[in-house]
């Protein structure tokens, strides 16, 4: 190619030269030729004529665009130089201004081509410099797109690291046993302890395996007890199968063997009856039958303890519930008070049913039977007033058929209602034990409580304690103590015998006073005098008012020593023409208070105590000397061994009457031996009867 | 009471004080003076207290009983005469004179008087004649003395010889109507009945002298008040049925009462004599 370029480029030379030639002939043409020769010359005189147009671009990487600037600058200086010239010769009208304008004219438009050269360069160079630009601009968008992607790239990889942050191992909920056991527990080739002492993941690794096989282990025993398990609810259903087809066996044996039981008296299944029953007794019969059959079992087999009254009710009964909603009721009441008279029948029949309720009994009862060595036996029966909170026996009595005796002035000593009577002191059964029942009833609007002892029985004190009651002053009902019951149980049911026995043996011995005869018991014969000449003429009851009517009973009264419940007796006693009359007060607990006597005499003038001192010394024989009458075990017939010491005296007493020898021999003859008549200033005469020596001394 | 045979003390003092209440008429001590039978009769001295029951005599020091000691200083038996015969002590008097060896006499049931020697306790007589037992026995002057039996009559000894009784008077044999012989009085000089004191249905068995007046009592609830000449002077009710004791209180001017004991648990307390101010009752110690 350089070959071929050299002709070419001779040629462009040869040409341009033709051209210049050509234009320097020519006016205007010849300037033409001038630009275009110039034009070269700054150093592109080599360039072919052919590619000329393309090698301006390249040209311009060239040259420098500050000379271009200068030669700009020095061309538009030249054309200003010229000019100038031009009118400065115009202006001298010098003779060759011709031609020097001319030339110079020529010249001007010569730096014209170099000017218009320069721009052309100036626009090339502009594209090429906007080209760049852009180019350059391509550039920075591509860059700047890998660099979203760089970053997009890195905000997802945060958010991966930070997932794996956060990421937890299952294991971390598990409950692991903790370090120093697992390597004490777990063998070796679990913990691998040189491993592991090192290792955190390894550790818990080991320790997981650990778990895992601890777990397999408990989850096998797991299985192993839920068979044994398995295996004895098995076993259980089975003896429970047995033990439900053995009761209605042993129902069959039980019947089998009461023929048996009832031949040899021994009830077991009664007993057995009872006890379940006893189970539905209110609290206090509780108390009181427990004990009651303790204490039977222990000492007293003549005690019988059985239970009566209705079973299915007493299923029923709820202590717990009140049995009366008392406010309510008698506002409701005092309405109907005051409402019409033609009300009134149902108010009567509410007053009647709400008494009712309030002396209700349980109706279980406790039966009591106080047995004697004959058969006579007591019956006590005990109830339980379930809303008054309270105890009350009634009583019944039985008697033996060969103690058929009876008394006209003893009629009433086995009555229900007094044969308790002040079994301790003071103890009448005839009011409430517990305080509060007053209140209760008059809220009830009922009358006192001992308008009601006939329906309900009589509300002993013991009665309360033997079933284990108290009542504390503001009585808000106790329950019942077994303490209170075992304390006074034993006291109490020996009490009611020795009563019992004692009102028996007292009704006898009345029986036998009313036929006139002092029946004195072998034991105390030696007492007394065989003969006595005094004879019991009268026997007879009488009543507390009449007893209070006697002038000579007048300090007994003072003193207390008769009481309206009391007995009262008269009996009398002659002897010849002396008659003494004697009144006698029996107290309920006899005989352990001794009858008390009071004595008038009549014979040949009345005498008694307050004007014969030896009455009164009579009368302490008897009621102060009764001691000497009674042997240890039985005081029973302390009444009829004063009434025959009573005859004795009285046999004293007239025997040892002062005579005047004026009266002639005395009445009464001295069939008995005294060791003295008289004695002392007060001339007592001796009533105390010696039985060694069978005389009469002084005490 | 009868089983106890105590003695009781009481303060007159504190009973007649004007602030007196109830509790000042409670015993202030009570000490039990006989082992077997009641007691009879009771002196005091100026230093002892002597009581007779049932065939002995006891006795006490005043102040052992006042400071609450009361223990027994001495005690003399009486002879028993028979078996089975206690004879009891009706009547005790002592004859205590600064001169003198003193002397014990006492009324006993077995019809004889005993004088006994109080410092040696010894039985110096037995002054035998009474048919009957000795009710009373009193002193006549420094050597006689006189004694009242059941046998009715009134005998006077001189006890400084142990032999038949010097003078006996029979007030029996001068009953002018029927019923039981009366109270009387006689000259002693002569030895004759001067006075007689009626006391219908009732026997005294408590006589003494008061100023110019006779004080009984007996088996009646009155304490009667007579003039020497046989007239009563006043009857005055108490409460004993049958009065064994009457008693004055000569020591203090301000506290001269009149106590009646008898067949009851109070004692009577009589301010001027005429009638019953209050009683001091009995109450047996727990």
């Amino acid at each position: 190619m350089s070959s071929k370029d050299v002709p070419l480029d001779k040629e462009k030379k040869r040409k341009r030269t033709l051209k210049a030639e050509s234009l320097q002939n020519g006016s205007g043409d010849g300037k033409l030729a001038e630009t275009k020769r110039i034009k070269p010359e700054p150093g592109l005189k080599q360039e072919s004529g052919v590619s000329l147009f393309y090698a301006e671009e390249e040209e311009v990487d060239e040259r420098d665009p500050e000379k271009d600037v200068e030669q700009f600058k020095a061309a538009c200086a030249n054309i200003k130089h010229a000019i100038l010239d031009i009118r400065q010769l115009k202006e001298n009208k010098a003779s060759q201004m011709t031609d020097d304008i001319e030339r110079k004219r020529v010249e001007a438009t010569l730096q014209f081509i170099a000017l218009k050269k320069l721009n052309r360069l100036a626009h090339i160079r502009c594209k090429k410099v906007r080209d760049s630009t852009n180019e350059a601009k391509l550039r920075i968008d591509k860059y700047h797109l890998q660099l979203q992607n760089l970053l997009y790239e890195v905000m997802h990889l945060e958010k991966e690291i930070t997932k794996c942050l956060e990421f937890k191992s299952k294991d971390e909920e598990i409950e692991l046993v903790s370090l120093d056991q697992f390597y004490s527990k777990a063998p070796a080739e679990i913990s691998k302890p040189e491993v592991t002492q090192h290792d955190q993941h390894q550790q818990t690794l080991a320790r997981l395996d650990w778990e895992l096989e601890q777990r397999k282990q408990l989850a096998s025993r797991l299985k192993v007890s839920q068979e044994s398990k398995t295996n004895v609810e098995e076993d259980i259903r089975i003896k429970q199968e047995y033990l439900e087809n053995l009761q209605p066996k042993l129902n069959t044996i039980l019947q089998a063997t009461k023929p048996v039981q009832e031949y040899l008296g021994m009830p077991f299944d009664e007993i057995r009856e009872q006890h379940q029953t006893a189970g539905y007794l209110p609290p206090p019969l509780f108390v009181l039958y427990k004990q009651a059959t303790a204490y039977r079992e222990a000492c007293d087999n003549l005690l019988t303890v059985t239970l009566d009254g209705d079973l299915d009710a007493a299923r029923l009964v709820d202590l717990s519930v009140p049995l009366l909603d008392e406010d309510s009721e008698s506002d409701q009441e005092e309405q109907e008070k005051k409402a019409s008279k033609r009300r009134r029948k149902t108010v009567d029949a509410k007053l009647s049913d709400k008494k009712h309720r309030v002396l209700k009994k349980h109706p279980l009862s406790v039966v009591i039977q106080v047995g004697c060595e004959d058969e006579s036996a007591l019956q006590l029966t005990f109830s339980y007033l379930m809303y008054l909170h309270i105890v009350t026996v009634t009583i019944k009595v039985r008697q033996s058929s060969e103690m058929g005796t009876s008394s006209v002035s003893g009629g009433d000593l086995l009555s229900e209602d007094t044969l308790l009577d002040e079994l301790y002191p003071g103890d009448h059964g005839d009011t409430t034990p517990n305080p509060t029942n007053q209140y209760q009833l008059t809220r009830s609007g009922l009358k006192d409580f001992n308008h009601y002892i006939p329906q309900v029985g009589q509300p002993y004190r013991w009665a309360q304690w033997i079933c284990g009651l108290q009542y504390l002053g503001e009585g808000v009902p106790q329950k019942p103590q077994e303490i209170i019951s075992c304390g006074s149980l034993q006291g109490t049911i020996r009490k009611i015998r020795q009563r019992f026995k004692a009102r028996i043996s007292l009704l006898q011995q009345l029986s036998a006073l009313e036929r006139h005869t002092v029946a004195v018991a072998g034991e105390y014969q030696s007492l007394f005098p065989v003969k006595l000449q005094s004879q019991v003429v009268i026997w007879q009851r009488s009543t507390f008012e009449d007893f209070v009517a006697a002038p000579y009973t007048r300090s007994i009264v003072e003193a207390g020593l008769a009481k309206d419940n009391d007995m009262f007796f008269i009996a009398v006693i002659e002897r010849g023409t002396a008659k003494l009359t004697a009144r006698i007060v029996v107290a309920p607990d006899y005989p352990n208070v001794a009858p008390i006597f009071s004595v008038l005499v009549q014979w040949q003038s009345e005498r008694c105590s307050a004007n014969d001192s030896h009455i009164k010394n009579l009368e302490e024989e008897l009621n102060v000397h009764y001691e000497e009458l009674v042997q240890e075990k039985s005081c029973d017939y302390l009444l009829t061994n004063q009434m025959q010491r009573l005859i004795m005296c009285f046999d004293v007493y007239l025997e040892t009457g002062e005579n005047s020898a004026k009266e002639g021999p005395s009445e009464f003859s001295r069939e008995k031996v005294f060791s003295r008549t008289t004695r002392g200033r007060q001339r007592a005469k001796p009533y105390k009867y010696c039985a060694e020596l069978g005389i009469f001394t002084h005490r | 009471m009868f089983s106890e045979f105590i003695l009781i003390l009481y303060s007159l003092e504190a009973a007649l004080a004007p602030a007196a209440t109830d509790i000042t008429k409670n015993p202030i001590y009570t000490f039990k003076a006989s082992e077997d039978g009641s007691i009879y009769c009771l002196i005091s001295t100026d230093t002892l207290i002597i009581s007779a029951s049932n065939g002995t005599i006891s006795a006490w020091k005043w102040s052992d009983v006042l400071s609450r000691a009361g223990k027994v200083l001495w005690t003399i038996t009486i002879p028993k005469r028979r078996p089975f015969f206690t004879p009891e002590v009706n009547s005790i008097y002592i004859n205590s004179k600064a001169d003198m060896a003193s002397h014990l006499f006492a009324g006993c049931g077995d019809n004889n008087i005993y004088v006994y020697d109080i410092e040696t306790g010894q039985e110096v007589h037995c002054l035998q004649g009474h048919t009957d037992y000795v009710h009373a026995v009193t002193k006549k002057n420094d050597n006689e003395c006189v004694s009242a039996s059941e046998d009715g009559t009134v005998r006077i000894w001189d006890y400084r010889t142990a032999g038949e009784s010097t003078l006996v008077l029979q007030p029996y044999k001068h009953e002018i109507c029927g019923g039981g012989p009366r109270m009387s009085a006689w000259y002693l000089r002569s030895l004759t009945m001067s006075a007689t004191f009626d006391t219908p249905g009732a026997c005294q068995q408590f006589i003494m002298f008061n100023e110019d007046t006779v004080i009984s009592a007996g088996t009646e609830a009155f304490v009667n008040h007579w003039y020497m000449n046989g007239d009563c002077k006043s009857r005055v009710p108490c409460t004993p049925t049958s009065v064994f004791s009457v008693a004055i209180n000569r020591e203090s001017e301000n506290n001269r009462v009149l106590c009646v004991a008898g067949s009851s648990a109070t004692i009577d307390v009589c301010t001027n004599f005429g009638y019953k101010a209050f009683g001091l009752s009995f109450t047996m110690p727990d």
